[in-house]
């Protein structure tokens, strides 16, 4: 049975890629993440917040509040200098790392 | 923290989510109903999350932290080996650092015990009688009358008196004489009763005293009725009016049982007691001030000290600490900064173990910072396990301190001061603590801030040049302090050899020496005195096993002896100096059988006989020092010369160095003891005096039964007198006390930086060669004998043990420098110490290296290369 993967340990990576493409809400990230792992990927909502926080506080990402499309008061995220830079090196041992384990399991 | 959201900016925040998500959810064609409970069940726990990310902000330094050293402490009991090698070197750098902090301390650092201690001063005349400065009694009246640039000042009487006790228990204490506003003016109150009164200090007021808390907690019990209780001392009942506080010291550092008032008067004080005088400036005079207001009443002390002695005296006006210290502030610098270069090695092995270590760990930190730690974050870590590391090892360090404390006052207990005093206490302890942290934060500033780069995720293999760089430096580093180290304590050792070496001029073995003076009480006639020492003289004569015996009122080394300056001495037919004092000489009241006692050859004419004890004789003999001063041809025997009367020098005696092997013979002079009685002698207060004495025996016995022997002899004499008994070994033993302390203690520390950097470059060697294992295998393959690889090995050991040496060459002609004043006939840039440093150091490298080269050099070459 196909599990859904838990994708915690990753998830400030994810968000971090999620705001690459340009700002958005905790519940905007959530979605996207969502949608573009084609739901193989469902974040527990409420534990974005957290590692959004940690983000916003190791100033990898900035935050201001704004109003959405649908009229409503929400916190956006953008990412700073740091978070893109951050993002960048995360991505390349992001990728090393599961072309070592995949290469691990294909070998097992 | 800046721009932190406040609780309710998050709760809004959540709620703005679960709309979102609700909004989301009808769209998506859920019925309006649920929409909203679904959005919160996606949501999950929005009060956790809240908690949650509250956490994050308050105390999430602390937090992280307390992960760290959880992370850190298991990672530690993983590697054993690592963590114990860590942890002794660390151990050993904190510890021996904490042990000599806690010696010089007291002497650099610390407060004494007074209130304001830097505003207290030591003043008076500094002249060549005596090593600290003092003022006569009738200057001393001037001064305090006239002084300007002091809120107070007080005096006590020089040389704190032996005192009895003679209660049904009777004991020999010592009491100070103090002037009433002595306390006051240290700014010490007593903890019970009071102060002298004024009225106490005057002469035959009434008798009070001071007891010193160690005495009343001690001797008294405690006594809740201590104040007002009358003791009787030397015989006569004496008011106790209060109780000094447990930290109380003379400024002299002295701890007398007795504080008994000074009672100076002003109308009587001709024949000039000898003060100590101190002052407490005024707030905001420096002591250059003080010393330029006090200098008009200086020149009307000197107006009244004779010519002769003008040019030789000056005027001390210093800080009560330089006073006390004396000579062992540049020690304890010395000390000092050699343990810290022992910490500072210790420091720089750890970072090269921790080094290794993250080798071993790159792809662990390199997945960390790929799944976003921060690099801040992973730095912290590294350096918080440092710290853990660090503050283990000042733990362990604490008790080495402890232990090494315990064979530093073993060593030598008066080779520093106050090292009687030297403890534990929660200050060192404050100081090992922030040792411990600041050295886990340099061995952790390596490691930590090495790149974690993402690419050692994939590769296998480090080539890490910069690394090896680093660590070798390190080991380079270690061995240069090291070499400064070796250098500084094998000058120490060189001079300690050629002090030992110096023939003092006497015969210590077999010799046994006995000390008393005789109570005030029973004693205060010259006749009870004289009949005293003639039974002691007539019982010792016939005791077996003593081959002869002196009686003196001083013996050599050191010690009080009496001295004249040679100004008032007069020879026959010249004329008295009158221009300077001519310096001090030593002069001995003796019995005949001294120079047999002591071994001191006679070198012309006699020595004493019991003729010469008669009222009429009145030969004397002078020190060859002496005589060659006064009669440089060689014709002493038979001049005259005249001290308090004339004398006829009947014989020359070999030189004795008085003041220890470091020290030029002092001119002496011999005069012998008569069972005659006289005035003058008998009622000088000791040391001086009759009733202060000094047997010395020389016997064929085993030393601890004559000592048995001897004091049953004495408790027979006076069942009550307090004998100390030792040996002449002992006492010449404690003269070179200073040299041997510095010259052990600096071995000791150049001994652990040597083992901490030949450990060292054992380590780099090692991890070398597990790194160039392949390499070595790929040369071997292709032909390389062994030979070739442990040259190899050791060429690479030698290069960095040689850099080490150089640049530790350079360091020790500047360390030694700072020695050169606690060498002793040996100059601080000694050729031969300096090139067996350099051998010993190198030996040790290689032998360091070796057993990794000889691994290198088994390695075999298939499974080397299958090892890929």
């Amino acid at each position: 049975m196909a599990e859904k993967a838990n994708p915690q340990s990753a998830l400030p990576l994810l968000i971090l890629k999620t705001l690459a493409r340009g700002p958005n809400h905790g519940f905007g990230v959530a979605l996207h993440i969502q949608n573009a792992s084609e739901g193989l990927l469902t974040v527990e909502e409420g534990s974005l917040y957290p590692a959004l926080h940690r983000l916003e506080r190791d100033k990898l990402v900035s935050a201001e509040w704004k109003v959405t499309g649908h009229a409503r008061r929400a916190r956006y995220y953008k990412l700073t200098p740091a978070g893109r830079k951050q993002l960048r090196r995360a991505v390349e041992s992001w990728d090393a790392t599961s072309r070592g384990v995949a290469r691990v399991l294909r070998f097992a | 923290m800046k721009s932190k959201p406040d609780d309710d900016d998050l709760r809004e925040e959540i709620e703005a989510h679960i709309a979102m998500r609700a909004d989301f959810n009808r769209d998506s064609g859920q019925p309006a109903g649920e929409a909203l409970a679904n959005a919160r069940r996606q949501f999950g726990n929005a009060t956790l999350v809240r908690e949650e990310v509250r956490r994050l902000h308050v105390n999430l330094f602390l937090e992280n932290l307390l992960q760290d050293f959880r992370y850190a402490i298991r990672g530690f009991l993983r590697q054993p080996v690592f963590t114990a090698a860590a942890l002794i070197a660390a151990a050993l750098g904190i510890g021996s650092t904490t042990a000599v902090f806690s010696v010089v301390d007291r002497i650099l650092f610390r407060s004494l015990p007074y209130p304001h201690d830097e505003q207290l001063v030591s003043l008076g005349m500094m002249t060549p009688l005596d090593s600290s400065e003092f003022l006569f009694a009738e200057s001393y009246f001037d001064w305090r009358k006239h002084q300007t640039p002091f809120r107070s000042v007080t005096s006590f009487t020089a040389g704190i008196a032996e005192c009895d006790l003679t209660d049904a228990n009777p004991a020999r204490l010592s009491c100070a004489r103090v002037e009433q506003n002595f306390l006051p003016t240290l700014g010490l109150p007593p903890v019970l009763g009071r102060n002298f009164l004024p009225q106490e200090d005057i002469p035959n007021g009434p008798k009070v005293a001071l007891v010193s808390y160690a005495l009343w907690q001690g001797r008294f019990a405690s006594d809740p009725n201590m104040v007002g209780r009358t003791v009787p001392i030397d015989g006569q009942p004496v008011a106790i009016v209060g109780v000094l506080p447990a930290n109380f010291e003379m400024p002299t550092i002295a701890r007398p049982d007795f504080l008994i008032p000074e009672v100076l008067d002003e109308g009587r004080e001709h024949n000039g007691r000898l003060l100590r005088v101190f002052a407490r400036l005024k707030p905001g005079v420096a002591i250059q001030q003080a010393r330029e207001a006090m200098h008009p009443l200086w020149q009307r002390t000197l107006a009244t000290v004779p010519r002769a002695f003008q040019k030789e005296v000056s005027l001390a006006l210093r800080p009560l600490r330089d006073r006390q210290i004396h000579d062992a502030l540049g020690v304890s610098w010395v000390l000092f900064g050699s343990v810290c270069a022992v910490l500072l090695i210790a420091c720089a092995n750890i970072a090269n173990l921790l080094l290794a270590r993250s080798t071993g760990r790159r792809k662990e930190m390199a997945v960390r910072a790929a799944l976003g730690a921060a690099r801040g974050r992973l730095i912290v870590q590294t350096l918080s396990e440092a710290v853990l590391l660090g503050v283990a090892g000042g733990v362990a360090g604490c008790g080495l301190a402890w232990i090494l404390l315990r064979i530093f006052i073993g060593l030598a207990p008066d080779a520093i001061p106050r090292l009687d005093q030297a403890a534990l206490d929660i200050r060192v302890l404050i100081f090992a603590l922030i040792c411990s942290i600041a050295a886990g934060l340099l061995f952790g500033m390596a490691p930590a801030f090495e790149n974690p780069a993402p690419g050692s995720l994939t590769g296998s293999r480090s080539t890490g040049g910069s690394r090896t760089f680093l660590r070798e430096s390190l080991v380079a580093a270690q061995i240069a302090v090291s070499l400064m180290l070796l250098a500084a304590a094998g000058l120490l050792l060189r001079s300690l050899w050629k002090i030992e070496s110096v023939p003092l001029g006497i015969e210590t073995e077999h010799v046994l020496t006995a000390e008393f003076v005789l109570g005030k009480q029973g004693y205060t006639e010259a006749a009870r005195q004289l009949q005293f020492f003639d039974e002691l003289e007539r019982r010792l004569a016939r005791t077996p096993g003593i081959t002869a015996f002196a009686i003196s009122d001083s013996l050599p080394p050191s010690g009080v002896t009496r001295a004249r300056p040679l100004v008032a001495i007069q020879v026959e037919g010249r004329p008295p100096l009158t221009d300077r004092t001519g310096g001090m000489i030593t002069w001995r009241y003796i019995t005949p059988g001294y120079f047999a006692t002591l071994g001191i050859p006679i070198v012309q004419g006699r020595a004493f006989q019991e003729d010469d004890r008669s009222a009429a004789g009145s030969g004397v003999i002078l020190s060859q020092t002496f005589a060659r001063r006064l009669f440089p041809n060689g014709d002493a025997i038979g001049k005259r010369i005249k001290t308090e009367e004339w004398y006829t020098i009947i014989g020359v005696a070999a030189d004795v160095r008085n003041l220890g092997p470091t020290r030029a013979p002092e001119p002496e002079y011999y005069v012998v003891r008569k069972p005659v009685i006289d005035a003058v002698f008998s009622n000088q207060m000791p040391p001086y005096g009759w009733r202060s004495a000094k047997v010395a025996i020389r016997t064929s016995m085993k030393s601890k039964v004559m000592v048995d022997w001897l004091k049953r002899d004495l408790a027979e004499l006076d069942p009550a007198l307090p004998v100390k008994l030792g040996t002449m070994h002992e006492r010449v033993g404690k003269l070179i006390d200073r040299p041997r302390f510095n010259a052990l203690l600096l071995g000791m520390f150049a001994g652990m930086g040597v083992l901490l950097a030949s450990i060292g470059l054992y380590g780099v060697m090692a991890f070398l060669v597990g790194q160039r294992t392949q390499e070595i295998g790929v040369r071997m393959a292709l032909g390389a004998t062994p030979q070739a690889i442990v040259k190899l090995i050791l060429r690479r050991a030698s290069l960095w043990a040689g850099s080490g040496v150089m640049a530790g060459l350079a360091g020790a002609v500047l360390a030694t420098r700072a020695i050169r004043a606690m060498l002793f006939e040996v100059p601080a840039d000694d050729p031969w110490t300096l090139a067996a440093s350099v051998i010993i150091l190198l030996a040790i490298a290689l032998a360091a290296a070796w057993t990794p080269s000889l691994r290198a050099s088994r390695i075999d070459p298939m499974t080397a290369l299958r090892h890929e």
